[in-house]
């Protein structure tokens, strides 16, 4: 008898299982096929059902993520002989006269660390396929590549379960009946189509980021998972482009000030109140690492941009002292390409401190679609606050208490009211 | 000291758990063994796989199985060193899986005292 050491929790890693449900997701998918998406799903959750038996009555193997390809490798090869597929399938991939042999070599290769790279890869470019609602890109994409549950998906976008079931569905449908390929797109499409992905990784991150989500970890694995993703595209010559790297520069520097956005009560610190010393400066360097090769070539994103601002945080000392002409001056920018409310939002707001409280003041007034966004009204009311309008600031306050759900916002809108006494 | 055996039964749910919710689980198991160890009360242990051969009948028939409801299968066994079945009910009361639809039956091993 093997004696279980508590050490052995230790030697799984966090996520462990989820992460590799992911690649192997993409593993098995890649050799099975689209059409057998559901039996790579099932595969895995053997897989880890096994695992999960196994070692938790210790003994858990040297290797874990080696151990676990090899279980679902066997299972894939249960699965194709079962399937009569075998010897077919081998023909199709290698010339060779011994098909089982050739096969066997085929998903011996597949298994390889470079190949489950180029597996989950392949995996993106269907799962953020245009024809594919955006709502269940998403949803595909986080239960397909980041092997989160359906529960798991629906908690953090504070939805029922039926819901994600059914956005998983649609997308499912979408790429069968339109015949969506597993592949990267070749060159002429590439661009076109990496963009897509990465507007959805770019939605994942924000989900996780500004989510009122009152679980940060819940938050945080989102952001995490966005990251991972995007960085997944940057280790590849084909999809590394400055866009990619520009999208990524930015989750970097967000990313650097998740963990001092909330204090131990759960409560909200907006960018003025919050500790820099606590910021991320990992992070912000690898920031201001991508957001210079970002810089190559002459394409140029709004990811570009908003990492550009993200950055001029970062590199700000205090509040008072960040440089509030460029970030107004990058947001004049953005909003010419991307001219929606959020930005004019955020544009106004750098106004109040790159020009005067008064031209933000104007500017807020002017936007149109976001009567039920509790952050207009917010913002109204500090603007207010800081023209010594106290009555006004109240009723803006007030206003925007009545539309958020989150506690942490809520918290944060009752102090700024007892400011206005 | 006595030995006692941990027969669990029943966390088979037809419930996908996700890949988060294994790997959760499968650490409070390892907790749990961790402190049994921890505190010399652990002997040995071992999961059983799924399915299964059933000999019965003065004919000897083998069949597949057993086939029974989720609730009774048995996913596994702990022999523990404890004074007395008190001690060994509060040592199984660690069983991770009561939450989902599981339990743990406690069997005294039998000591030939000559």
């Amino acid at each position: 008898m093997v004696a279980t050491k508590a050490a052995d929790i230790n030697k799984l890693v966090d996520h462990l299982f989820r992460h590799e449900s992911g690649k192997m997701v993409a593993v098995l998918t890649r050799l099975l096929g689209f059409d057998n998406l559901e039996t790579a799903h099932d595969i895995v959750q053997d897989t880890l059902l096994k695992a999960m038996t196994a070692w938790s009555f210790g003994n858990v193997p040297e290797n874990p993520a080696a151990w676990l390809y090899h279980v679902a490798k066997n299972k894939a090869i249960d699965f194709l002989r079962r399937e009569k597929s075998f010897r077919k399938f081998g023909v199709q991939f290698v010339q060779q006269q011994d098909a089982r042999i050739a096969a066997d070599a085929h998903i011996q290769n597949l298994f390889l660390e470079n190949e489950i790279q180029d597996s989950q890869l392949r995996m993106m470019f269907p799962c953020c396929h245009p024809l594919i609602p955006q709502e269940s890109q998403i949803a595909l994409a986080l239960k397909t590549l980041c092997g989160m549950g359906v529960h798991e998906i629906a908690q953090a976008f504070i939805t029922s379960d039926d819901t994600i079931t059914k956005r998983i569905y649609r997308a499912k449908e979408k790429i069968r009946n339109e015949k969506i390929k597993l592949e990267v797109p070749a060159s002429a499409l590439l661009t076109q189509r990496l963009h897509t992905v990465l507007h959805t990784l770019y939605l994942l991150f924000n989900e996780g980021y500004n989510s009122s989500h009152t679980d940060n970890l819940i938050r945080e694995d989102l952001c995490e998972d966005a990251m991972r993703l995007c960085h997944l595209l940057i280790q590849n010559p084909v999809t590394n482009l400055p866009v990619a790297k520009a999208l990524l520069a930015l989750m970097c520097f967000q990313s650097s000030r998740l963990q001092s956005r909330m204090d131990d009560n759960g409560n909200i610190i907006t960018l003025k109140y919050q500790d820099r010393t606590t910021w991320n400066r990992h992070l912000i360097q690898k920031g201001f690492d991508y957001l210079d090769e970002a810089a190559e070539g002459n394409h140029f994103s709004t990811y570009h941009l908003e990492a550009g601002i993200a950055s001029l945080h970062a590199a700000a000392p205090s509040f008072e002292r960040t440089d509030w002409k460029g970030v107004y001056h990058l947001y004049e920018i953005l909003y010419s390409l991307k001219p929606s409310p959020v930005i004019a939002l955020n544009k106004a707001i750098a106004s109040a401190y790159a020009v005067s409280m008064q031209t933000a003041l104007d500017a807020l007034h002017q936007i149109k679609g976001l009567e039920k966004h509790h952050l207009w009204y917010a913002t109204l009311g500090e603007i207010c606050l800081g023209l010594n309008k106290k009555e006004e600031a109240r009723n803006y306050f007030q206003k925007a208490l009545g539309l958020t759900v989150s506690k942490s916002e809520q918290q944060l809108l009752h102090d700024k009211i007892s400011n206005c006494n | 000291m006595e030995k006692f055996m941990f027969i669990f039964q029943g966390n088979v749910t037809g419930v996908k758990p996700s890949p988060e919710e294994m790997q959760a689980n499968m650490g409070k198991w390892m907790a749990w063994i961790g402190e049994l160890q921890a505190s010399g009360k652990y002997d040995s242990g071992e999961p059983l796989m799924l399915g299964g051969k059933l000999i019965s009948g003065s004919n000897k028939m083998v069949t597949d199985g057993p086939y029974v409801e989720g609730k009774e299968i048995v996913g596994g066994y702990f022999i523990v060193n404890a004074t007395d079945y008190n001690e060994a009910v509060e040592l199984a009361k660690g069983y991770p899986d009561f939450d989902q639809g599981g339990s743990v039956q406690i069997r005294q091993i039998m000591k030939m005292d000559m």
